[in-house]
């Protein structure tokens, strides 16, 4: 299980391993905005382009990230949307406002080209999500994390949770294993073959001892923190944050760059000038665009307008 | 008398035990969430990482069992590979705020008035989180398909509430009866 996690715990050799835990925090929340703030695809190709680079360049394990990305688009891409085809095919429609119907099974379920278009939009923003989120566990260990984020702004006890919990992880999942195989090996059902209640109780019986175990260390660690004057002072000081490397100044530069890119996007166009619907969509034009509220078409709104029989 | 004692439950007592046992708590909520899933159909499972709210709401309060379920989702969403989808973290934040409450309460004095107090805002604060703020959050900054959203929405929170209530309540009982055991013997 641990070789499933992608977490770094040492520092790595490459240029983007060595840089500062804050420059590494900053570049990631500003990335993070910035795929949140868009759905146009000429913005989102670029941006996961320079995380697939930033991957790449860290020259990591591929085996991990490659199960990982295989479990998540059959469990979230593959399923999701074919669930989304269920409830709601006429999602081109309000999302990139128009509806060149290409396969029609019955007068609710059909395929129009928009639908096809988002499905394509939202799985490149959803990569590049992916990306930035491995990018950043890639390159920065839990005590550059820490000492990033309190850098930002954020009270080191917060941070000093972040870290802790970060580093706790493969220690409790290998608790969780072992306690697992330990109470299969007793007969102790997990699998279809148990009811849902059987399974339910059986839960129970994994997790009680997990979670003794897990906070039974609680004690012991929070000791050894409080004879090393842990939370004495208001701030403090952290192990992680070295000087700063050649590379520092032009990553933040480019970040800060980046956070200007994304504001004024915002600004100009989605709050000044917003364009009539979320997708930009290479085949509609701007002026044939058909705006339907998104509001109108959940199903609840329209259960309660079928009830009041309009 | 009683205000302070709210106050109390919902902020919590912040000391280095606390920290770690958030701490410790996310880093569960993270793991739970990835590998502790009770399948009950094909590609669809109750997750059991709701447990953890409830374990550090009954021993810390609200506060913590909030900030332990929403650093425990970034976890979660950090391991996972599913990429950072903060809508859900909100969410979660804001439902361990009322678990933790009602799982404090019930630790405190464990009888049937809590354990309808608890179960009352364990399906309040799921109501809220996961109907309210999260397909908010999601429409205002995900721009995901609405009625996804509140389907996944609705399946969470029914199976968030089943988890809290059935094996959260055994599960408080357990600790309540530990800790009770233990100043016992500290008497002594």
């Amino acid at each position: 299980m641990n070789n499933k996690l992608v977490i770094n715990y040492t520092p790595g050799p490459t240029m983007l391993h060595k840089l500062t835990g804050f420059t590494k925090v900053f570049l990631f929340l500003v990335m993070s905005a910035a795929i949140i703030s868009t759905f146009d695809i000429r913005l989102l190709v670029p941006l996961l382009i320079i995380n697939l680079i930033e991957i790449i360049s860290m020259k990591p394990d591929y085996k991990p990230i490659v199960v990982m990305f295989t479990i998540t688009f059959f469990t979230v891409t593959v399923v999701g949307n074919i669930m989304l085809f269920f409830v709601s095919p006429g999602v081109g429609l309000t999302n990139v406002g128009a509806e060149h119907v290409i396969w029609r099974l019955n007068e609710k379920l059909y395929i129009s080209k928009e639908f096809l278009w988002y499905i394509f939009v939202f799985f490149i923003k959803r990569t590049a999500s992916f990306a930035s989120v491995i990018a950043f566990a890639l390159a920065t260990t839990p005590s550059e994390f820490a000492s990033g984020l309190n850098k930002c702004g954020l009270n080191y006890k917060i941070c000093t949770i972040v870290s802790l919990a970060y580093r706790t992880i493969p220690d409790i999942a290998s608790d969780f294993i072992n306690i697992r195989n330990s109470m299969m090996m007793r007969g102790v059902e997990l699998s279809k073959k148990a009811s849902i209640g059987k399974r339910l109780k059986n839960t129970v019986l994994i997790l009680v001892p997990l979670i003794f175990t897990a906070f039974g260390k609680v004690g012991n660690i929070a000791n050894a923190m409080d004879l090393r004057g842990y939370g004495k002072h208001k701030k403090r000081t952290w192990y992680a944050e070295h000087e700063l490397t050649r590379w520092d100044p032009v990553i933040r530069g480019l970040t800060i760059l980046l956070l200007g890119l994304t504001l004024y996007y915002i600004i100009r166009y989605r709050i000044i000038d917003p364009y009539p619907v979320d997708y930009w969509c290479p085949w509609v034009a701007r002026e044939e665009i058909e705006q339907v509220s998104s509001i109108d078409t959940l199903f609840i709104i329209k259960w309660i307008k079928n009830l009041r029989g309009e | 008398m009683e205000t302070k004692g709210l106050g109390k439950s919902i902020v919590g007592v912040w000391s280095t035990r606390t920290i770690v046992a958030v701490a410790i708590g996310a880093a569960l909520f993270g793991v739970l969430m990835n590998y502790g899933g009770i399948p009950v159909f094909t590609n669809t499972s109750l997750t059991t990482a709701m447990i953890v709210p409830v374990v550090v709401g009954a021993m810390y309060g609200a506060l913590p069992a909030a900030v332990a379920a929403g650093v425990g989702n970034v976890i979660a969403d950090l391991i996972g590979g599913w990429g950072l989808w903060f809508d859900w973290s909100v969410g979660n934040l804001v439902a361990g705020c009322f678990v933790g409450l009602g799982a404090y309460m019930l630790m405190r004095k464990f009888d049937a008035k809590n354990v309808i107090v608890y179960i009352v805002l364990v399906v309040l604060g799921n109501g809220l989180a996961f109907g309210v703020v999260t397909p908010i959050l999601t429409a205002i900054f995900y721009g995901s398909e609405l009625n996804v959203t509140f389907i996944q929405a609705i399946w969470g929170s029914l199976s968030n509430i089943l988890v809290e209530a059935v094996i959260g309540i055994p599960v408080i009982y357990m600790l309540a009866k530990r800790t009770s055991a233990r100043t016992n013997l500290e008497e002594e």
